[in-house]
């Protein structure tokens, strides 16, 4: 039989007021992708934590090819040959590409007797590294300067770079392009034919039967069990992980539009300054769900910070039912009832410093004040209960409101950013990837939410890189090409290879050969 | 789904851990020790009513200061102007009492017109070029101070009015500087704690994008920062020419060094987003006791400098490890 890279028995993890894991049990062989399932605030995070060094097991030990440990340290950890990426983006903004992945182990050579950095291998190394997992940007590009699914791929560099034999994959494809998920896979074939184990953790279902080979699940912080992948259905897992049968996981609510003319939103020539979208044009009807598909880069999210007012415009109108907006920055898009629940959580979608109450208030006290927030005191009986109705309306999973929201898991974070732009009552919402890093009951809950949202008579736009997402939830889908809109279809005659074709032939170019 | 651990409502005590316990308690604790210190050393001379109500005195310009200082360090930012700030709002004042001016009316001037004035310049730059406060304020330091000297003629500028404003003592008991400050604490910490501008001043030190993103406007309350912070300093103006009687152009230089610090050991956290003024006031009070009780003690004020070197690196130290910014990853 062969041996265990990594055993973790009977592991148990107390933070006060929660218990995280309880009595979990995780085993991973050379060469095999375990992958890692459950709930948002299962506890996996927290598991991989524990075996990065960055938390100590309250009970339980760890073997280490061979070698038992009742806790690790990041850095005994990182002697193991165990490296991880986090569910977080942990990149440094302010470095270039080159000094994140090298970042804390420089290269070095010795020179006329004195240790210096070598900075000429370190290139090359980064070099390879990028060719390698197919990013396309210099090693002295500085990371603030690349998007999200970018600065994914840099760690996830970073990680390979280590040589390690074990590394751990927190949600690595959350804000990954479906080309760089592929790239991805490819790497992780080849480490695993270099003998390599790998933990992967994904709410992305599909891709467990792509890459897994076994996959163990947890629930509620308890092991529930492991089973070789080729064994199992999805369907079968998912009972597992949410413990009850879930119907029609992408099977939206009930459609009855067609014959809505009344406009919610109207968008007109509408130009970034910076270039990167130009004369856009589009109409929100009430009741419907507007779909924005397309490749990543292609001007979906750039459109709708243009729209909320986060970046200069050129020229374009906006209007609201019919009343042209002024908008000039965000508070302006606020006030008159737009809200845009953004792509990327670390960055710019809640406050570290923050409990949760705080962070599920803060967009409704904005919206009830006046001149940009100024003025206007808050009211805490009215934080508590927005923030109150919002934890149980998202089932967010925490010990009390008073929980700073950096204690949450990574997905009960994304339901915290939800809540907050809900709760702020507005008449357009616009929401860029919501579904990122959710699991996938509380994706369906999600989805029911927007039709009802909906149905109230509130605008809502849906930017998403999932094509069946879109598909399922909207009832028209604009496509992006290269900065504007390349294509539309009404829900009934969409498919995916349509979406696909426009998002990647120019309108054009398409009616050229036809 | 719902789960034990959902329901919001419920008030779940969470064991505490000695980290929550120092984030909560290191200001009042190194305030104690400082006190317990200097009331060994000196026990008959240290520990009167009279002194500490001297101490207090002594330090209401530094919690001006400070209090200030916080709004700007709150945004991740910092103001090395506040000396210089003091010193301009000063002289301005005293050359318009000079004019035959009203006391109050050449106060208000000094207050509104210069320090409010000096604070919307810092923060007015800084939103115009985007450049760190640091560079902003290192560079308006040296500004503030310049036009200080020119518009004293480099001379002590008489303003024995304002002492008839601060010099007095209400009840006959407590000086009017510590009214001063108190005041302006108890405003500030309402500010900070109940108004939705101070709630977004910290939401800003927590994050600047998800602040814009979550639509504060984030230009005009880094103006509001650094006008508060004018404001402050030059309410110290006022009460330090009521102290000497006169505005000397050198006043206040290198009082944002006392300002920082209080901030700091009152756990101002410098990325950003985490404080409170209750704990700058007690951060100010340390620096004064040191000041005094070295004093006391009959060391020469260069120890006090030492004294409040370490201390600044030692509360920080121990905040990296234990207080509120060591949780967040
Ligand atoms: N530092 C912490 N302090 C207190 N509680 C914590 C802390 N970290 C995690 N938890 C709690 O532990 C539980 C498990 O969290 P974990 O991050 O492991 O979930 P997860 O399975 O990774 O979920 P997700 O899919 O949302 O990322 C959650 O209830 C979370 O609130
Ligand atoms: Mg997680």
């Amino acid at each position: 039989m062969e041996s265990n890279l990594v055993e973790m028995h009977h592991i148990e993890k107390k933070f006060p007021g929660v218990t995280a894991l309880r009595d979990v049990n995780f085993t991973l062989r050379p060469g095999e992708v375990h992958v890692l399932l459950g709930e948002n605030g299962a506890g996996k995070s927290t598991l991989m934590k524990i075996l990065s060094g960055a938390y100590e097991p309250t009970a339980g030990e760890i073997v280490v090819n061979g070698e038992r440990f009742e806790r690790l340290s990041p850095k005994l950890s990182q002697q193991l040959g165990i490296s991880i990426i986090y569910q977080e983006l942990s990149v440094v903004n302010e470095l270039s590409v080159q000094e994140n992945i090298f970042l804390g182990r420089l290269l070095t050579v010795r020179k006329l007797g004195v240790t210096v950095v070598d900075k000429v291998r370190m290139n090359r190394e980064t070099e390879r590294l990028l060719g390698e997992i197919g990013l396309h940007c210099g090693p002295q590009t500085q990371v603030d300067a690349l998007r999200i699914s970018e600065k994914q791929m840099v760690e996830i560099a970073k990680a390979v770079a280590f040589n390690s034999n074990v590394i751990i994959m927190d949600e690595p494809t959350s804000s990954l392009t479906e080309e760089e998920i592929e790239q991805l896979f490819t790497i992780i074939r080849k480490l695993k034919a270099a003998g390599k184990g790998i933990i992967y953790i994904s709410h992305k279902l599909k891709e467990i039967k792509e890459i897994g080979d076994r996959v163990t699940v947890l629930k509620d912080g308890e092991y529930v069990g492991t089973h070789n992948v080729s064994d199992v259905t999805i369907d079968h897992l998912i009972t597992m992980m949410v413990g009850r049968e879930l119907q029609n996981k992408y099977q939206s609510a009930t459609r009855e539009h067609g014959g809505q003319t009344e406009v919610v939103l109207e968008v007109r020539n509408l130009t970034r300054r910076d270039g990167y979208v130009r004369d856009i044009s589009f109409r929100l009807h009430r009741g419907e769900i507007l779909g924005f598909s397309g490749l990543v880069a292609s001007g979906r999210t750039e459109t709708m910070e243009a729209i909320y007012g986060a970046v200069p415009v050129s020229h374009g109108e906006v209007l609201l039912n019919g009343r042209k907006l002024r908008i000039r920055n965000t508070y302006d898009a606020l006030n008159s009832g737009i809200a845009l629940v953004t792509e990327n959580r670390r960055e710019t979608g809640f406050f570290h410093n923050f409990n949760i109450r705080r962070n599920l208030a803060i967009a409704r006290q904005l919206k009830d004040s006046k001149q940009g927030g100024l003025y206007g005191l808050v009211s805490p009986r009215q934080e508590k209960a927005i923030s109150a109705e919002q934890v149980r309306a998202m089932q967010i999973k925490c010990a009390s409101l008073e929980q700073s929201i950096t204690e949450l898991s990574g997905g009960n974070q994304q339901k915290v950013i939800l809540g907050k732009w809900l709760a702020a009552g507005s008449q357009v919402i616009i929401f860029d990837e919501p579904t990122k890093g959710i699991d996938v009951g509380t994706k369906s809950e999600i989805y029911k939410l927007m039709r009802r949202l909906c149905e109230q008579g509130v605008g809502v736009i849906l930017v998403s890189s999932e094509m069946p997402e879109l598909l399922s939830v909207c009832d028209r889908i604009l496509v992006y090409f290269e900065g504007r809109i390349n294509g539309e279809y009404a829900i009934e005659d969409a498919t995916e290879e349509k979406l696909v074709y426009s998002a990647t032939v120019a309108k054009e170019d398409a009616q050229a050969t036809a | 789904m719902s789960d034990k651990n959902t329901l919001p409502g419920e008030k779940l005590k969470p064991k505490k851990t000695f980290s929550d316990y120092w984030s909560k308690y290191s200001t009042v604790l190194i305030m104690a020790l400082m006190i317990v210190v200097f009331g060994i050393l000196q026990p008959q001379a240290f520990m009167t009513g009279k002194n500490l109500i001297k101490i207090i005195e002594q330090s209401s310009i530094t919690i001006l200061l400070a209090c200030g200082e916080f709004f700007a360090i709150l945004l991740a930012g910092i103001d090395l102007s506040v000396g210089s700030t003091m010193a301009l709002s000063g002289v301005v004042s005293s050359r318009l009492l000079g004019l035959g001016w009203n006391t109050w009316a050449a106060m208000l001037v000094g207050i509104i017109g210069v320090g409010m004035l000096l604070g919307a310049i810092n923060g007015g730059l800084i939103n115009l070029t985007n450049l760190h406060p640091f560079i902003i304020t290192l560079g308006t330091q040296s500004i503030f101070r310049g036009l200080t000297v020119i518009l004293a003629d480099s001379r002590p500028v008489q303003a024995t009015g304002f002492a008839q404003v601060f010099g007095g003592k209400l009840f006959g008991a407590i000086p009017i500087p510590i009214l001063v400050a108190l005041l302006v604490a108890s405003l500030l910490t309402f500010f900070t704690l109940k108004s939705k501008a101070g709630r977004n001043l910290y939401a800003i030190g927590g994050s600047k994008q998800a602040a814009w993103f979550a639509g504060i406007n984030v230009k005009r309350h880094t103006m509001l920062a650094f006008m508060i912070s004018g404001v402050c300093a030059s309410l110290a103006g006022m009460v330090n020419i009521a102290r000497l009687a006169s505005a000397e152009p050198a006043a206040g230089t290198g009082y944002e060094t006392f300002a920082i610090a209080s901030a700091i050991i009152g756990g101002t956290s410098f990325f950003g987003g985490i404080g409170m003024i209750p704990k700058v006031v007690l951060g100010g009070l340390i620096i004064g006791i040191i000041n005094n009780g070295i004093n006391m003690v009959g060391l020469s004020s260069y120890y006090q400098q030492i004294c409040m070197g370490a201390l600044i690196i030692l509360a920080v130290t121990l905040d990296r490890f234990f207080g509120a910014s060591s949780k967040k990853r």
